[in-house]
């Protein structure tokens, strides 16, 4: 089992508490997705995931984070 | 709610009411084979055939057309959901063929009508399947992911 973590809503918060709005017209995805990521119940494509943290102006590894429960 | 999830309430209740409106038609006539002597009933049901491929692709593209509204965790859902449609759409060819063989077996031939029904009967399931798959997707990325 394997899980990807994100620190969306910190990051958000971090960046001048930037909107769910603002964040999805940057990554150029809905707020519903914004919303469904930070819950953790939707795991995006790599393109997104890049759109995300260039959004932040961070590093991918910076905003999602892969947990290996096989260790 | 995303935006393609409202299109696809919309477009489920606009299918449930053209089913009802269809049976009621239908259900008043008496006959299916009574609206071959209905000129004004087939306008409108040709009408109908042609407007609802044409309102679904407008609104469709209304939606699909605008990144913040569309993306890709919605083109998710609809690919999951064209399994639904398609799945749906053969089942009701298949539901008329056995029918209509079986009913018309003896005479030989199918009343033309017949062809505009199984038409608007696919289309609106098609629709109708779509529209649910749509829902269910949402509902379940919701709870499981």
């Amino acid at each position: 089992m394997s899980r990807i973590e994100n620190r969306i809503r910190r990051l958000r918060f971090d960046h001048n508490e930037m909107t769910q709005e603002e964040l999805a017209d940057r990554a150029g995805c809905t707020r519903q997705t914004v919303i469904a990521l930070e819950q953790n119940r939707y795991v995006p494509s790599i393109e997104l995931a890049f759109r995300v943290a260039k959004a932040f102006g961070v590093p991918l590894e910076e905003v999602f984070q892969y947990e290996d429960s096989q260790g | 709610m995303a935006p393609l999830q409202k299109r696809a309430l919309y477009s489920f209740i606009v299918g449930l009411v053209l089913t009802i409106a269809l049976a009621a038609v239908l259900v008043a006539r008496g006959s299916v084979t009574a609206l071959e002597n209905d000129l004004s009933l087939r306008l409108i049901l040709y009408a109908v055939l042609i407007g609802v491929p044409l309102i679904y692709l407008i609104l469709m593209n209304l939606t699909l057309r605008k990144p913040t509204q569309f993306d890709e965790r919605d083109r998710l859902i609809i690919e999951r959901s064209s399994r639904a449609q398609w799945l749906a759409v053969i089942f009701t060819l298949v539901a008329w063929t056995i029918t209509l063989t079986e009913i018309y077996r003896k005479q030989g031939q199918v009343p033309t009508i017949f062809l505009n029904l199984i038409f608007m009967s696919t289309l609106i399931i098609g629709t109708l399947a779509q529209s649910l798959g749509i829902l269910v997707g949402y509902w379940e990325m919701n709870r499981n992911e």
